[in-house]
């Protein structure tokens, strides 16, 4: 599978996982009442990617306005085996975007930059959009 | 006229644009005579009745419905029932036929006999001059001075007017009126049969009268064989007339007016039934207009039905959401009361000199929010923990906890927060098996753990995922727990345990233990822009402007200024607040 899209909905972000140009995207909300079933086959599907294809750069962008906190493990599940990627080589890119003056998912954002070593974890401030 | 015929003729009068007035002769003579098709039933009888008793059964062959009880009770008073069955159709025939028909046989008879007597009339006239020209004639060959002697020149002008096949008797009269000669037999029979002229002989001194009388029988018989021919002719139109009007009306009004009547009690059972008008639609025809209106009713009718139908449908589709609705509401309603049993006491400190206040308010009547107060050994142990999920998941994952933390307090005898958090993790991760490989679960908790002990004023936070506020003077100031939270499946990458924080205890502190739903407000845009989090900062600035308020008013204020920033927004998450001041 090259690229998963899923729209947004009230309750769940939208998805753009486009893995052929190493583009990931999550944007919106995310407060699914089965955050596992809904993040389960991103993960497997971000995990089959990097076991399988060459170690190209991956940027992986995170727009959330508002996550609950099974999906905040969700995410940290699957930051990690993108940290993983970067300790093998992989040039990888977290691109946390945060609306500005948003300081709950800014520091959100510190909190997960803290296990990144490897990945390279940029803090974006949007301006109004 | 019959039930049938009266509908017709006032849908006529009614609907119609170019009425040509009331009555049924209007009717027929406004009707178009192109094509239409056959009825598929067989015509029966020559006669103008003959196809009426079978028919019926013909149309209840083509219209096999539940017979009588059910037509009653939706039909009445019947007038298309009985029309439907075609009796009253046929009686449009009769009707018509015998209104126009004795009309036409008069006017053609008595024109017939009117041309026959101005022709017997003419003719007899000729027949008169005829006769007088040959009397006249033959006088004048016979008038010489003595005629009355001559008979050998009287006697063969006589006989030539026997040559006249008209003749029948021819006498000549001296002036005293004797009988000279004579020609033919004496007549007999009836005066209105002969014609009599005479002519007279005028000659010096030999007066005299020739009479003739010729046969008007020729005449008679004429005038009689034309008045045969006339009702004859009165026959022969009849029958042309009767067969043209019924088939013209078979097949131009009777038949489409039959298909509509099968249509129309079709209909009556709800077979939604339109009349097939064939491509041959005249929008001049009144039936084919009818025909036309009818199948434009049977559709609002059938999509009406239908829409009615999916409307039923629709509302047991929602009676039985709100059964199974209601039932899953008093299900959660009963777990609720079971979840706030188990909570302590608000009041529980209040011995041991803490006042506080708390705020629990779980999304959905249950939830994953979790608070604990109690005094054990002097020690005043404040607990809030937030489980992953909300609702009846999250409310299963408060009971684990509930039940690790009372065997962490009272059989472990644990009195500091770090040491419970680990032991919480460590309970928590046995109980959901997250503890081996492919652990089916993924779930876990935020905790923040104080103790007070009041002898040594000393307060003791450790926090995993939550944070302790302190607020004092209008200063807040936040003590963090550690980032991660407790229970989930390890990952190798846990931090270090976490140590007790001592919290310095100023008099006119409020502390506050929140979980994350109270700080997650999503407010309501404005126009354009992001909806954004209250967040930490955003709750600490409206508990700061309350400061001066008792707990349990700080509390109630603050749950009505987030109402107030949310707006229209939803909530996203349990939230739970636990305010103390500590004596």
């Amino acid at each position: 599978m090259s690229r998963i899209q899923i729209a947004a909905t009230e309750r769940s972000p939208l998805v753009d996982f486009d893995f052929a140009s190493g583009r990931l995207c999550l944007r919106g909300e995310s407060y699914p009442e089965d955050a596992a079933a809904f993040f389960g086959p991103l993960l497997q599907a971000l995990r089959g990617h990097l076991g399988a294809s060459e170690p190209e750069a991956i940027t992986f962008e995170v727009g959330l306005a508002y996550f609950n906190s099974s999906s905040a493990k969700a995410l940290m599940n699957l930051f990690m085996p993108l940290e993983d990627a970067a300790a093998e080589g992989r040039p990888v890119t977290i691109r946390w975007l945060y609306a500005e003056g948003d300081e709950t998912i800014a520091e959100a954002g510190e909190d997960f930059a803290a296990d990144f070593d490897h990945a390279r974890f940029e803090l974006v401030a949007e301006g109004h959009a | 006229m019959s039930g049938a015929e009266t509908t017709l003729v006032a849908i006529r009068q009614d609907d119609a644009p170019t009425g040509a007035g009331p009555g049924s002769e209007p009717l027929v003579a406004g009707l178009g005579f192109e094509e239409v098709a056959e009825p598929a039933a067989p015509r029966r009888g020559g006669s103008l009745r003959g196809a009426g008793p079978m028919r019926r059964e013909d149309l209840r062959a083509a219209a096999p419905f539940a017979e009588a009880a059910e037509t009653d009770r939706i039909m009445k008073p019947g007038a298309l029932r009985g029309a439907a069955r075609g009796r009253d159709l046929d009686s449009l025939t009769r009707t018509l036929f015998l209104r126009i028909y004795p009309v036409i046989a008069i006017v053609v008879l008595l024109t017939q006999a009117g041309i026959a007597w101005v022709n017997y009339a003419d003719q007899l006239r000729l027949y008169t001059e005829r006769a007088n020209l040959l009397a006249a004639l033959t006088a004048s060959a016979i008038d010489r001075p003595g005629w009355e002697r001559a008979a050998g020149t009287f006697g063969p002008q006589l006989q030539a007017l026997a040559r006249d096949p008209a003749f029948r008797y021819a006498a000549l009269k001296d002036g005293q009126g004797r009988i000279v000669g004579t020609a033919g037999e004496t007549p007999r029979g009836k005066p209105w049969d002969l014609v009599q002229v005479s002519a007279a002989l005028e000659s010096a001194g030999s007066p005299g009268t020739l009479a003739l009388v010729l046969s008007a029988e020729e005449l008679r018989d004429n005038a009689g064989s034309q008045a045969l021919l006339a009702l004859g002719t009165s026959v022969v139109l009849m029958l042309a007339f009767v067969a043209t009007l019924h088939l013209n009306l078979r097949r131009h009004v009777v038949a489409p007016v039959q298909r509509l009547l099968v249509a129309m009690r079709k209909v009556e059972h709800k077979h939604w039934t339109t009349v097939d008008l064939g491509g041959a639609y005249r929008p001049s025809n009144e039936i084919d207009a009818i025909s036309q209106a009818f199948n434009s009713m049977v559709e609002g009718l059938r999509s009406g039905d239908e829409a009615k139908q999916l409307l039923q449908a629709l509302e047991r589709a929602h009676a039985e959401l709100e059964t199974a609705n209601r039932q899953v509401i008093e299900s959660i309603g009963y777990a609720r009361r079971i979840q706030a049993s188990v909570l302590p006491d608000p009041a529980a400190l209040t011995p041991a000199g803490v006042d506080l206040a708390v705020l629990w308010e779980p999304l959905h009547l249950v939830g994953g929010d979790y608070y604990w107060l109690e005094e054990i050994d002097g020690l005043s142990v404040i607990v809030v923990a937030d489980c992953t999920g909300h609702g009846v998941p999250g409310a299963f994952l408060t009971l684990i906890v509930a039940t690790a933390l009372d065997r962490l307090l009272h059989e472990r005898g644990l009195r500091s927060p770090a040491a419970i958090l680990a032991g919480l993790d460590a309970m928590v991760r046995t109980q959901l098996r997250q503890d081996g490989r492919g652990a089916e679960s993924d779930d876990g908790l935020d905790c923040g753990i104080c103790v007070w002990d009041p002898g040594h004023r000393s307060l003791r936070f450790a926090g995993a995922g939550l944070s302790l506020t302190a607020i004092r003077d209008g200063a807040v100031a936040r003590v963090r727990g550690s980032r991660r939270g407790l229970g989930y499946p390890r990952t190798g990458r846990e931090a270090p345990p976490e140590a007790d924080s001592f919290v310095p205890v100023e008099p006119g502190t409020t502390f506050y233990l929140m979980t994350d739903g109270v700080t997650d407000q999503m407010g309501e845009p404005a126009p354009g822009q992001r909806p954004r989090l209250l967040g930490q900062r955003g709750v600490t600035e409206r508990l700061a402007a309350r400061a001066g308020e008792p707990l349990a008013e700080q509390v109630a204020g603050l749950e009505r200024d987030l109402a107030a920033y949310r707006g229209g927004q939803p909530r996203r998450d349990d939230m739970t607040l636990v305010a103390f001041r500590l004596g």
